[in-house]
C-alpha cells in the first residue's frame, strides 16, 4: 500500500508537470496557429488524480497480526465426508498407476525433479491431483467468464506462500476447505480457479511450474497501478467546423515574448532538474528493487492456470496467475518453466526444454513427443489416427510408451473426491431493491429502494390519475424531502417536477401560456396558533416566492419579466426582465410597498422611492408614478395569486400522498378488455352470447329434424321414389304423427285423471279424519291440495292447448310433406 | 359636464374639452389622484369617448398617437378628417353623424371595428387600407347599389356586416345576394347567417334539402352561381396577373442587384439601333442584312456572357457578405455572452456585499466595505470595456479584410466586364468597317449607275457623295459606341456606389453598435454606483 501510494504521488507530480507543459505548448501553438485540431488528451487530469487518491484512501487493508499460517492443526477434519478420509478401490488403483508412472519417469529422466502427482489432502490421505479438481459451474452469472472467476479467486482468498519455495507442497487441500478458510497457496488457488473454469466450459489446466519472484510473492510493485489505467474513453468525434473566412482573430496577446521565453527557460530548467532528480530517484528505486537478482531465479515453484484456445471462443492460449487474477500471454517472462500440468481427466508431463522460459513451448497436448500423458483414452491423448497406427513402430522409444504397456487402456479418471464447491453469498449487504410491477391500476411500474440512503423511488407509466411519472421520497409524511415528476402534457398546468424540502418547494413548468417555468417558495416556521382548532389547516407562512418565466416572443424584452421575487415578509417585490438580444444588461425593478402616512395624516399612495428601477433603455412612460402604481397593484394581485398557487400545490401534495397510500393499500389491477376471463363485463356479455348461440343451435337442430327419415330407412337407399311409394310414405308419416298426437293427448288426459282421482281420494280422507287431524297434518293437507290443484290446472291447460294445436300441427306437417323435394312425385300428382 | 343635447350650437374640439374628457375617463380613486397629480399625456391615452357633444369638426386629435378606441358618435360631424395620426386605432365609432362620404381613413391600417351607422353615406368606398376590418356597420344610410357589396369582397377578415335600413336592403334578394357574394360573413344585420336566411328561404322559394349545416348559403350560392363564377374568374385572373408581374419585378430586381439587367438578350443591341436612323436606313443596303444578323448574334452572345458572369459574381459577393455577417454576428454573440457572464458573476457578489453592508453596524467597517464595492464596480467596468475594446479591434480587422476582399471582387468584376465590353466595341468596329466598305462600293455602283436594287428614298439620299455616306456611317457608329459606353459606365458607377455604400454601412453599424454598448455599460455602472451612493447616504442618515 505504502509503495503504491508513493508511486501514485510520483506519477501525479509527473502528470502535473506534463499538464503544465502541455498547456504551455498549447498556448504557444495557439499563438502561432489560431485554430488547431485539438489533440486527444492522453495525460491524466488533476481531477482524475484526485479521484484516484480518494479511491486509494478508501481501500482499507487489515493486516492480520499473525502470519497466515495454514497448517493442518487449524483445520477441523471431523466433519469432512468419507471421501476425504479414505480412497475408493478405483482411486487406489489410480494411485498405483501413478506410482508406476512416477517410477518409470524417474528412471528415464533421473535429472528431473519428482512429479507432483498425489499430495496428501487435509486428512492426510494421498489423492491424485486430477481428482482434486472438481469442475463446477457457479450459479452466479457474474462468475461465468474467466476474468471474473480469476478476480473472484484472487479477491476471496488470502495468499499463503509455499512452505518451501523450491518444492511443490506436500499437501493439496480440497477447494471446499480452501474456500472455507479463505486462504491457500498457489496450488490451492489454481486448483479452485481451474475447477471453476472447467465448470464454465473453458479448456483449463492446472500448471506446476516455475515462476519469477514477483509472481510467487504476488509482488505487484512493478506493475502499473490499475487505477491509473483509464478505461478507453470513446473518442468523441468533434466535428471541427472549418474556420470561416471572417472568423475574428483571438485577442492579441500582450504578454512580453521575452518574458515568456525567460519563463519557459526557467521552467525548463526546473523541469530538467526535477527530471534529473526523478531519474535519480527512479534509478535508486530500480537499484533497490533490482539490487538482488533473484538467486533462486527459475527454481521457485509456482502454480497457475493455463487456458487453451478453442472452447468458449478463446482465440489463443493464455495463462492466468491465480494470485492476482491477471491474464498473461504464454510468452510472458514471469513464467519460467512448466514441469507438468493436469486437468480433471489427465496428467501431462512437459517434455520440452524450458531454457527460454515458456516462450517456445507448444501447447499441443496431443503431441506425445512434447507432452507425456499418463492415462490413455482421453480426448487429447493422441495427435491423430495415423500416429496411433504407427505406435507399434514407436515402441522403441522408451519415453513414448512409458508406463503404458501394462495399463488397462480404457482406464479413466475416477470421480473427484471433493465435495461440490459452493460459494454462498454470505455477509452481503442489500444495497438496493428493485421491484417491477405490471397491470397495476395506479400505473406503478418500478419501485426502487436504496437501502443505504433509504430513498424510495416509484416510477409510473403514463395514465396515473395525478399524472405521476416519478415519485422519490424518504417518508410519506408531508413537508419532507420529496421529488415528484409528472407527465406534464397530461396536466393542465404543465407541471414537470416538484421538489420539496422541509422548508422549500420548487416547481418546474413547461409549455404554459403565461411562460412560467419555475416557481420556488420558501417557508418560515409555522406559527403556533393559540386556539388549536384541529380541523383548520395551519399553512406555513411563505417567506419568499421566486418565479421565472421563459421569454415571451410577443413582448419586447424590456417588458417581458424573466424573474420576479416576492419577498412576502419584507413587502418587497423584485423584477428582473429579459435581456434584449443585442444587450448584455437587463432591466430591473424593485417595488417597496410601505403603507405610510405623511405628515398631514394622508395616506401616501405612491412615492418615487417606492420603485427603484434600472432600465437599459430609459423610457418616459415608465417614470410616471401612475405607471408604477398600476404595475405595483398588478404585482400585488399576482403575489396573492402566486401565494394561492403555492398553497394549492401543498394541498395537492397532501392529496397525492393520500391517494398513493390508498393505492398502495388497495393494489387494484387493471384488466385488459381482451382479457375475457377476468374482465367481468365482457365475461357476462360473452356468456350471454354463448347462451343465445346455444339456444339458437337447439332451435336449428329442431327445425332440421327429418320426419321422413324413419320411413325412408325402410326403403332401399339411393333410389328415386315412385309415385305410389311417395303416397304411401306420406300417409304413413301422417298417420304416425296423428298417432303421436293422440298418444300425447291420452297421456295428458291420463295424468289429469290420475291427479283428479288422487285429489278426490285425499279430500275424502280429509273429510273422514278431519276431527282427529293435528294442525300440522292439516297444513300438510292444505298445501298438498293447493299443489294438486295447481298441477291439475296446468294439465288441463295443456290438454286444451294440445287440442287446439294438434290439428294445426297436423296440417302443417302435411303441407311440409307436400313440399318436401324427396316426395316430388306427390306434387306431380296434385299439380 | 355634458351639454344638454338639445342645444344645437356646434362645439369645437379644443384642448379643454379633450383634457376634461381624458381626466373624466382616466383612472379612478388612488390611481386617479396620482394621475391628477402628474397629469396625463394625450399620447398615453388608449381610449377616448366624445359622444353627444355636438362636435362639428374632428380636430386636435393628433397628439393621441396611441389611441386604440375612439368614440365620436352622436355628433354632427360632416366629414371624416383629422384622424391621420391615429395609426393604432382599432375601434372607431362615427355613428349618428352627418357624414356623406367615406374618406380620410387611409392611415388606419389597424382598424378592426368601424361603425358608420346612421349617416348619409351612399357609396361604400375608400376603405382599401383597412385590411384587418372585422366589423362594419353601415346601417341606416343611403346605399342603393348592390354593386357596393362586391367592393366588400376584398376584406378577408370581415365577419360582421350591418346594412339594414338602406335602400338596398329593401331589395328582394338582398340577403341572398350578400350571402352569395360574401361567403365568409358570419353575421348580417345582427343575426347569424344560417338562422335568418333559413327563415327567409321559407318566404322566398320552395323548401330545399336541409341536410347540410348551412343550406341557405348553398341556396344563395346556387342562385348567384353564374355571376359569382364570373367574378371569381376575373378575380383569379387579376390575382394571377399580379403574381406574374410580381415575379417579373423580382426577377428584374435580382438582375439589377447583379448590375446586369437587360443584358440577357438583345436589349442593348436593340437600343443601339433605336435612335439610329442612319443605321436603320443603311441596313437596307444589299448584304448589310446578313451582316447585321451575324453581328447581332455575336453581340448578343457577348451580352449573355456578361449577364451570366454578372449573376455568378453576384452570387459570390452574396456568399461573401453572408459569411462575413455570420462571423461578425457570432463574434458579437460570443462577446455578449462573456459580458453577461461577467455581469452575472458581479451581481452575485455585489448583492451579497450590499446586504452585508446593510447589516454591518460599525461605521469604519461600512466605509471599508463600500470602498471595496466601488472597487468591484470599477473593476467590472474595466472588464466590460476591455471586452468591448477587444471586440472593436477584432471587428475592425475583420471588416478591413472584408472591405479589401469585396473591393478586389468588385474590381475584378469591373475589369472582366470591361474586357467583354471591349469585345463588343471590337465587333462594332468590325461591323463599321464592313458597312463602310459596302456603302462605298454601293456608292461607286450608284455613281457608275449599275445598281440593280431599288433603294428606299431616305437611303438613296445618303448616297450623294462619299463624305455624306462616310459621315452617315460614322454617325451610326458613334451612336452605337456611345450606347455601349453608357451601359458600361452605368454598370461601373452603380457597382462602385453599391460597394461604397455597403462598406459605409458596415462601418456605421459597427460604430453604432460600439456606441450603444459603451452607453449601456456606462449606464449600468452609473446605476450601480448610484445605488451604492444611495446606500451610503441612507446609512449616514440612519
Amino acid at each position: 500500500m505504502e509503495v503504491l501510494r508513493e508511486k501514485v504521488e510520483e506519477e501525479e507530480e509527473a502528470e502535473r508537470e506534463e499538464a503544465a507543459e502541455w498547456a504551455e505548448w498549447a498556448r504557444m501553438e495557439k499563438m502561432m496557429r489560431p485554430v488547431e485540431v485539438r489533440k486527444e488528451e492522453i495525460t491524466l487530469k488533476q481531477e482524475t488524480l484526485r479521484d484516484l487518491e480518494k479511491k486509494l484512501s478508501e481501500i482499507q487493508i487489515t493486516v492480520s497480526a499473525e502470519l497466515p499460517a495454514f497448517t493442518k492443526d487449524t483445520i477441523d477434519i471431523s466433519k469432512l465426508p468419507i471421501s476425504y478420509k479414505t480412497n475408493t478401490p478405483k482411486e487406489e488403483h489410480l494411485l498405483q498407476v501413478a506410482d508406476n508412472f512416477s517410477r518409470q519417469y524417474s528412471h528415464l529422466c533421473p535429472d528431473r525433479v519428482p512429479l507432483f502427482l498425489h499430495p496428501l489432502n487435509e486428512c492426510e490421505v494421498p489423492k491424485f491431483v486430477s481428482t482434486t479438481l472438481r469442475p463446477t459451474l457457479m450459479p452466479y452469472p457474474e462468475l461465468y467468464n474467466w476474468d471474473s472467476c480469476a478476480q473472484f479467486v484472487s479477491d476471496f482468498l488470502t495468499m499463503v506462500p509455499l512452505p518451501d519455495p523450491l518444492k511443490p507442497p506436500s499437501h493439496l487441500y480440497s477447494s471446499t476447505t480452501v474456500l472455507k478458510y479463505q486462504k491457500g497457496n498457489c496450488f490451492d488457488f489454481s486448483t479452485l480457479l481451474c475447477s471453476m473454469l472447467i465448470g464454465s466450459g473453458y479448456d483449463a489446466y492446472c500448471v506446476n511450474g516455475y515462476g519469477s519472484l514477483d509472481l510467487c510473492h504476488m509482488d505487484l510493485t512493478r506493475e502499473v497501478c490499475p487505477l491509473t489505467v483509464k478505461p478507453k474513453e470513446t473518442i468523441k468525434k468533434e466535428e471541427k467546423v472549418l474556420p470561416k473566412k471572417y472568423t475574428i482573430k483571438p485577442p492579441r496577446d500582450l504578454c512580453s515574448r521575452f518574458e515568456q521565453e525567460q519563463e519557459v527557460k526557467k521552467q525548463q530548467e526546473i523541469r530538467a532538474q526535477e527530471k534529473k532528480r526523478l531519474r535519480e530517484e527512479e534509478e535508486r528505486l530500480m537499484e533497490a528493487e533490482k539490487a538482488k537478482p533473484d538467486a533462486l531465479h527459475g527454481l521457485r515453484v509456482h502454480s497457475w492456470v493455463l487456458v487453451l484456445s478453442g472452447k468458449r471462443e478463446v482465440p489463443e492460449n493464455f495463462f492466468i496467475d491465480p494470485f492476482t487474477g491477471h491474464s498473461y500471454s504464454t510468452q510472458d517472462e514471469h513464467f519460467l518453466g512448466i514441469e507438468s500440468l493436469w486437468n480433471h481427466k489427465n496428467y501431462w508431463i512437459n517434455m520440452q526444454d524450458c531454457w527460454n522460459c515458456c516462450k517456445d513451448l507448444i501447447f499441443d497436448l496431443g503431441d506425445p513427443v512434447r507432452w507425456e500423458y499418463m492415462l490413455l483414452g482421453t480426448d487429447k491423448s493422441q495427435l491423430s489416427l495415423t500416429e496411433e497406427d504407427d505406435s507399434g513402430i514407436n515402441d522403441e522409444d522408451d519415453v513414448e510408451n512409458l508406463g503404458k504397456e501394462d495399463e488397462d487402456k480404457s482406464f479413466d479418471m475416477p470421480h473427484s473426491w471433493v465435495e461440490q464447491i459452493e460459494i454462498s453469498p454470505e455477509g452481503t449487504n442489500i444495497l438496493e431493491i428493485k421491484e417491477w410491477y405490471q397491470n397495476r391500476e395506479d400505473m406503478l411500474e418500478l419501485k426502487h429502494i436504496n437501502k443505504t440512503t433509504d430513498l424510495k423511488t416509484d416510477y409510473f407509466k403514463p395514465g396515473h390519475p395525478q399524472a405521476l411519472r416519478v415519485h422519490s421520497y424518504k417518508s410519506m409524511q408531508p413537508e419532507m424531502d420529496r421529488v415528484i415528476e409528472f407527465y406534464e402534457t397530461a396536466r393542465v398546468d404543465g407541471l414537470m417536477k416538484r421538489e420539496e424540502t422541509p422548508r422549500t418547494m420548487t416547481e418546474y413548468y413547461q409549455g404554459r401560456p403565461d411562460f412560467l417555468s419555475y416557481r420556488h417558495a420558501s417557508f418560515g416556521p409555522r406559527v403556533k396558533k393559540l386556539t388549536l382548532s384541529s380541523a383548520e389547516s395551519n399553512p406555513r407562512p411563505i417567506v419568499k416566492i421566486t418565479e421565472r418565466f421563459f421569454r415571451n416572443p410577443a413582448k419586447p424584452a424590456e417588458e417581458d419579466v424573466a424573474e420576479r421575487v416576492f419577498l412576502v415578509a419584507e413587502e418587497r417585490i423584485q423584477l428582473r426582465y429579459h435581456c434584449r438580444e443585442d444587450h448584455i444588461t437587463a432591466s430591473k425593478r424593485e417595488f417597496l410597498r410601505r403603507t405610510e402616512v405623511d405628515s398631514k395624516g394622508n395616506k401616501i399612495i405612491m412615492t418615487p422611492d417606492m420603485c427603484i428601477s434600472f432600465e437599459v433603455e430609459p423610457m418616459e412612460h415608465t417614470k410616471k408614478l401612475l405607471y408604477q402604481y398600476e404595475a405595483m397593484m398588478h404585482l400585488k394581485r399576482e403575489e396573492k395569486l402566486s401565494r394561492h398557487q403555492v398553497w394549492e400545490s401543498e394541498l395537492e401534495v397532501l392529496e397525492i400522498l393520500k391517494l398513493r397510500e390508498e393505492e398502495e393499500a388497495a393494489h387494484t389491477l387493471t384488466i385488459s378488455i381482451y382479457d375475457t376471463k377476468r374482465n367481468e363485463k365482457s365475461k357476462e356479455y360473452r356468456e350471454a352470447m354463448e347462451r343465445m348461440m346455444h339456444e339458437e343451435h337447439l332451435r336449428q337442430v329442431e327445425t332440421q329434424l327429418d320426419y321422413l327419415a324413419p320411413f325412408l330407412a325402410q326403403l332401399p337407399p339411393g333410389e328415386k321414389l315412385t309415385c305410389w311409394q311417395a303416397v304411401r310414405l306420406k300417409d304413413e308419416c301422417l298417420s304416425d304423427f296423428k298417432q303421436r298426437l293422440i298418444n300425447k293427448a291420452n297421456l295428458i288426459q291420463a295424468r289429469f285423471e290420475k291427479e283428479t282421482q288422487e285429489l278426490q281420494k285425499k279430500q275424502q280422507w280429509y273429510q273422514e279424519n278431519q276431527v282427529t287431524l293435528t294442525p300440522e297434518d292439516e297444513d300438510l293437507y292444505l298445501s298438498y291440495c293447493s299443489q294438486a290443484m295447481f298441477r291439475i290446472r296446468i294439465l288441463e291447460q295443456r290438454l286444451n292447448r294440445h287440442k287446439e294445436l294438434a290439428p294445426l300441427k297436423y296440417l302443417a306437417l302435411e303441407e311440409k310433406l307436400y313440399k318436401d323435394p324427396r316426395l316430388g312425385e306427390l306434387q306431380k300428382i296434385f299439380a | 359636464m355634458n351639454q344638454p343635447c338639445n342645444s344645437m350650437e356646434p362645439r369645437v374640439m379644443d384642448d379643454d374639452m379633450l383634457k376634461l374628457a381624458v381626466g373624466d375617463q382616466g383612472p379612478q380613486e388612488e390611481a386617479g389622484q396620482l394621475a391628477k397629480q402628474e397629469g396625463i399625456l394625450f399620447k398615453d391615452v388608449l381610449s377616448l369617448q366624445l359622444d353627444f357633444r355636438n362636435i362639428l369638426r374632428i380636430d386636435n386629435l393628433w397628439q393621441f398617437e396611441n389611441l386604440r378606441k375612439l368614440q365620436l358618435d352622436n355628433n354632427i360631424i360632416e366629414k371624416i378628417e383629422g384622424l391621420e395620426n391615429l395609426a393604432h386605432l382599432v375601434w372607431l365609432d362615427l355613428s349618428f353623424n352627418n357624414i356623406e362620404t367615406i374618406e380620410g381613413l387611409d392611415t388606419l391600417v389597424n382598424l378592426e371595428d368601424l361603425s358608420l351607422f346612421n349617416n348619409r353615406i351612399s357609396k361604400i368606398d375608400s376603405l382599401d387600407a383597412l385590411v384587418k376590418l372585422q366589423v362594419l356597420s353601415l346601417g341606416n344610410n343611403r346605399i342603393d347599389n348592390m354593386m357596393n357589396i362586391i367592393y366588400l369582397r376584398r376584406f378577408k377578415c370581415l365577419r360582421t356586416l350591418s346594412l339594414s335600413r338602406n335602400p338596398i336592403s329593401e331589395a328582394e334578394d338582398y340577403k341572398m345576394f350578400i350571402c352569395a357574394y360574401l361567403p365568409d360573413l358570419m353575421y348580417l344585420d345582427y343575426r347569424r347567417i344560417d338562422d335568418h336566411t333559413a327563415s327567409v328561404s321559407l318566404s322566398v322559394s320552395q323548401p330545399c334539402e336541409t341536410d347540410s349545416s348551412s343550406p341557405q348559403k348553398k341556396l344563395a350560392e346556387a342562385k348567384h352561381q353564374y355571376s359569382i363564377d364570373e367574378l371569381k374568374h376575373q378575380e383569379n385572373l387579376m390575382q394571377a396577373q399580379l403574381e406574374d408581374e410580381q415575379a417579373q419585378r423580382e426577377e428584374l430586381e435580382k438582375h439589377k442587384t447583379a448590375f446586369v439587367e437587360h443584358l440577357n438578350g438583345s436589349f442593348l443591341f436593340d437600343s443601339m439601333y433605336a435612335e439610329d436612323s442612319e443605321g436603320n436606313n443603311l441596313s437596307y443596303l444589299p448584304g448589310v442584312g446578313e451582316l447585321l444578323e451575324t453581328y447581332k448574334d455575336k453581340f448578343v452572345i457577348i451580352c449573355v456572357n456578361i449577364f451570366e458572369y454578372g449573376l455568378k459574381q453576384q452570387e459570390k459577393r452574396k456568399t461573401e457578405l453572408d459569411t462575413f455577417s455570420e462571423c461578425v454576428r457570432e463574434a458579437i454573440q460570443e462577446n455578449q455572452e462573456q459580458g453577461k457572464r461577467k455581469i452575472a458573476k458581479f451581481e452575485e457578489k455585489h448583492l451579497s456585499s450590499l446586504s452585508a453592508i446593510r447589516e454591518e453596524l460599525e461605521l469604519p467597517n461600512i466605509e471599508k466595505m463600500i470602498l471595496e464595492c466601488s472597487a468591484d464596480i470599477s473593476e467590472l467596468f474595466d472588464a466590460l470595456m476591455t471586452l468591448e475594446m477587444q471586440l472593436v479591434e477584432q471587428l475592425e480587422e475583420t471588416i478591413n479584410m472584408f472591405e479589401r476582399n469585396i473591393v478586389d471582387m468588385v474590381g475584378l468584376f469591373i475589369e472582366n466586364v470591361q474586357s467583354l465590353m471591349a469585345q463588343c466595341r471590337d465587333l462594332e468596329n468590325h461591323h463599321h468597317e464592313k458597312l463602310l466598305e459596302i456603302s462605298i462600293s454601293t456608292l461607286e455602283k450608284i455613281v457608275e449607275g449599275d445598281l440593280d436594287e431599288d433603294l428606299p428614298n431616305d437611303l438613296r439620299a445618303l448616297f450623294v457623295d462619299k463624305d455624306t455616306i462616310v459621315n452617315a456611317v460614322g454617325a451610326s457608329h458613334d451612336i452605337h459606341l456611345l450606347k455601349i459606353d453608357n451601359r458600361e459606365d452605368e454598370l461601373v458607377t452603380r457597382i462602385n456606389s453599391w460597394c461604397t455604400r455597403l462598406i459605409d454601412r458596415i462601418h456605421k453599424d459597427e460604430i453604432m453598435r460600439n456606441r450603444k454598448r459603451v452607453k449601456e455599460i456606462n449606464q449600468y455602472i452609473d446605476h450601480m454606483q448610484s445605488e451604492l451612493d444611495n446606500l451610503e447616504c441612507g446609512d449616514i442618515l440612519d
